[in-house]
């Protein structure tokens, strides 16, 4: 079987602002402030691990495996950036990555009632990133 | 008013070309248009009915269009002049070319002799729109109203065209219906005609 | 050169395989009326039309540039001659299926031309009688905005504009395109 436990995801603009965050589960150990704050981390971290890279070209942080879960993160050529966290040996992260992209550039862009850089409230894009996280996750009891 | 209304000038009027109407170009780049074409309407209105307005005028220009187009290509310059036959050829003829499909359903309305509705599960330019909260019952299918009110009003059917979503039980998503009002002209038109 | 035959591949079969279409003319259309507005709102004064569609197109450029990514997959451009090519081979193509000519290079490569045979904006399309339109008003001037707002978003400050258009009565249709500079990242800033 293919399920896999997604804890949350976060969606950051290319100034390293939070635009989307949605909790799967993570027993709601962060709240919104939390979130802010980590993913403005995040961004930053992720431009000076292309700093810290012996060679040049490197595009920042793909995986970060800690013990008990998995980060995937994707970013477009724009600086925008797609992370999960994910239960440790999460498979076809990157995948679930790009569908999600795809449904950012279909459902957030695409709707003229979105402002440029700012938090996501477009009911599509929730609609449809629900279906595409129902096929692959596991619901989360009590962890 | 430019190039909407206009078809280009040739020497000899047989040596133009009616468009093969058969060319594509992506959904998206029709999306990003019509995005725009609401945002740019948003900065010049200060209310949510005026943006409704706007769209529907904007919808206007293309029906008015559409419906030279067609005339020429489809039905050989022959005319309709009976509303059932006008309402299927936007039903049918103005929604294939548009929108790639004919449209859900056309119905009559049962409360009011004047009224006809177009109904879809979903238009294409809502597509990927989801209107905020705080934006009521506002639909970017009022330019769809404008196009099939630049239809009926150019082919010599005036009317009121409106567009509403409609929530279905069980569904999570409304559809949306056209809402078609005739003037007293031509439905006492249409009865003479028997 | 190989680049412009991966680009025309690259760009062929993203159209074939993961475009939804719609017929030309709904897009045609749509943008007769956008114009017509545009010349309605500003009384017919084209500076400020020609303004208006390149800053709508900025718009659209910024938010295109993404679906772009997504759709070809693509990676960074190693330089400008590239990006020409991935423009017009993969970028119209995707969206306007065209292929306008990547041509009139500069010899420092900083500045080229498209050329635009086939134009679905412009279909059909005459321009206002008013003595003006003709010498004032650019119909595709969107094109412009949108390659600066999309090529913005991947770190490249160009400039676009059109220096002739068959709907004024010129041989071809063509936009000069020039690379200003390319934009570097900066560090974020430290935390307090």
């Amino acid at each position: 079987m293919g399920t896999v436990a997604i804890y949350s995801l976060f969606i950051i603009n290319k100034s390293g602002g939070l635009i989307y965050y949605k909790d799967y589960g993570s027993a709601g150990r962060m709240d919104t402030n939390d979130s802010l704050r980590l993913a403005s981390l995040w961004h930053s971290m992720h431009a000076i691990s292309q700093q810290l890279s012996p060679t040049t070209g490197c595009t920042g942080i793909d995986l970060l495996q800690a013990h008990n879960f998995d980060l995937h993160c994707f970013q477009s050529l724009t600086g925008t950036k797609f992370f999960v966290v994910c239960e440790t040996g999460a498979q076809n992260m990157e995948i679930l990555l790009k569908t999600i992209y795809e449904l950012y550039t279909e459902f957030v862009l695409k709707n003229p009632f979105y402002e440029m850089e700012m938090p996501i409230r477009c009911e599509l894009f929730d609609l449809n990133l629900a279906q595409v996280i129902q096929k692959d996750r596991v619901a989360l009891l009590g962890r | 008013m430019i190039g909407v209304g206009k078809a280009k000038q040739y020497a000899n009027v047989l040596d133009k070309p009616l468009g093969r109407g058969r060319q594509e170009v992506s959904l998206s780049a029709f999306a990003f248009l019509f995005s725009e074409v609401v945002q740019y309407n948003q900065t010049q209105v200060d209310n949510i009915a005026e943006l409704e307005r706007r769209l529907e005028d904007a919808g206007y220009a293309v029906g008015a269009r559409v419906l030279e187009l067609l005339c020429h290509r489809e039905k050989g310059n022959r005319r309709e002049t009976r509303l059932l036959g006008i309402l299927s050829f936007i039903h049918s003829t103005v929604w294939k070319v548009l929108f790639g499909k004919v449209a859900d359903s056309l119905e009559k309305g049962t409360e009011h002799e004047d009224e006809y509705m177009i109904s879809e599960k979903e238009l294409l330019v809502n597509r990927f729109i989801s209107v905020p909260k705080d934006m009521g019952a506002f639909n970017c299918g009022a330019f769809v109203a404008g196009i099939v009110r630049g239809v009926l009003d150019n082919a010599g059917f005036p009317a009121v065209v409106t567009a509403h979503f409609v929530p279905i039980e069980g569904q999570q998503r409304p559809r949306t219906t056209i809402l078609i009002k005739f003037a007293e002209e031509v439905i006492h038109r249409e009865a003479r005609l028997g | 050169m190989a680049t412009s035959q991966k680009a025309a591949r690259l760009g062929e079969e993203v159209w074939k395989t993961r475009v939804d279409k719609v017929n030309a003319e709904l897009v045609t259309l749509t943008y007769g009326t956008i114009v017509s507005q545009l010349c309605a709102d500003y009384d017919n004064d084209y500076a400020q039309v020609n303004q208006q569609l390149d800053k709508m197109g900025y718009n659209i450029g910024m938010r295109l540039i993404e679906d772009f990514l997504a759709k070809s997959n693509t990676g960074r451009c190693g330089n400008f001659r590239d990006t020409a090519e991935m423009i017009s081979k993969v970028g119209f193509k995707i969206f306007l299926n065209i292929t306008p000519t990547v041509t009139n290079w500069t010899a420092d490569n900083k500045q080229f031309s498209l050329l635009f045979d086939e134009n679905p904006l412009a279909d059909f399309v005459e321009l206002p009688d008013d003595g003006r339109a003709q010498d004032e008003l650019w119909f595709s001037n969107i094109f412009c905005g949108i390659l600066r707002g999309a090529l913005e978003m991947v770190q490249m400050s160009i400039e676009a504009r059109f220096v002739s258009d068959v709907l004024r009565g010129n041989d071809v249709t063509e936009m000069r395109v020039t690379l200003i500079r390319y934009i570097e990242d900066e560090m974020p800033p430290d935390d307090e």
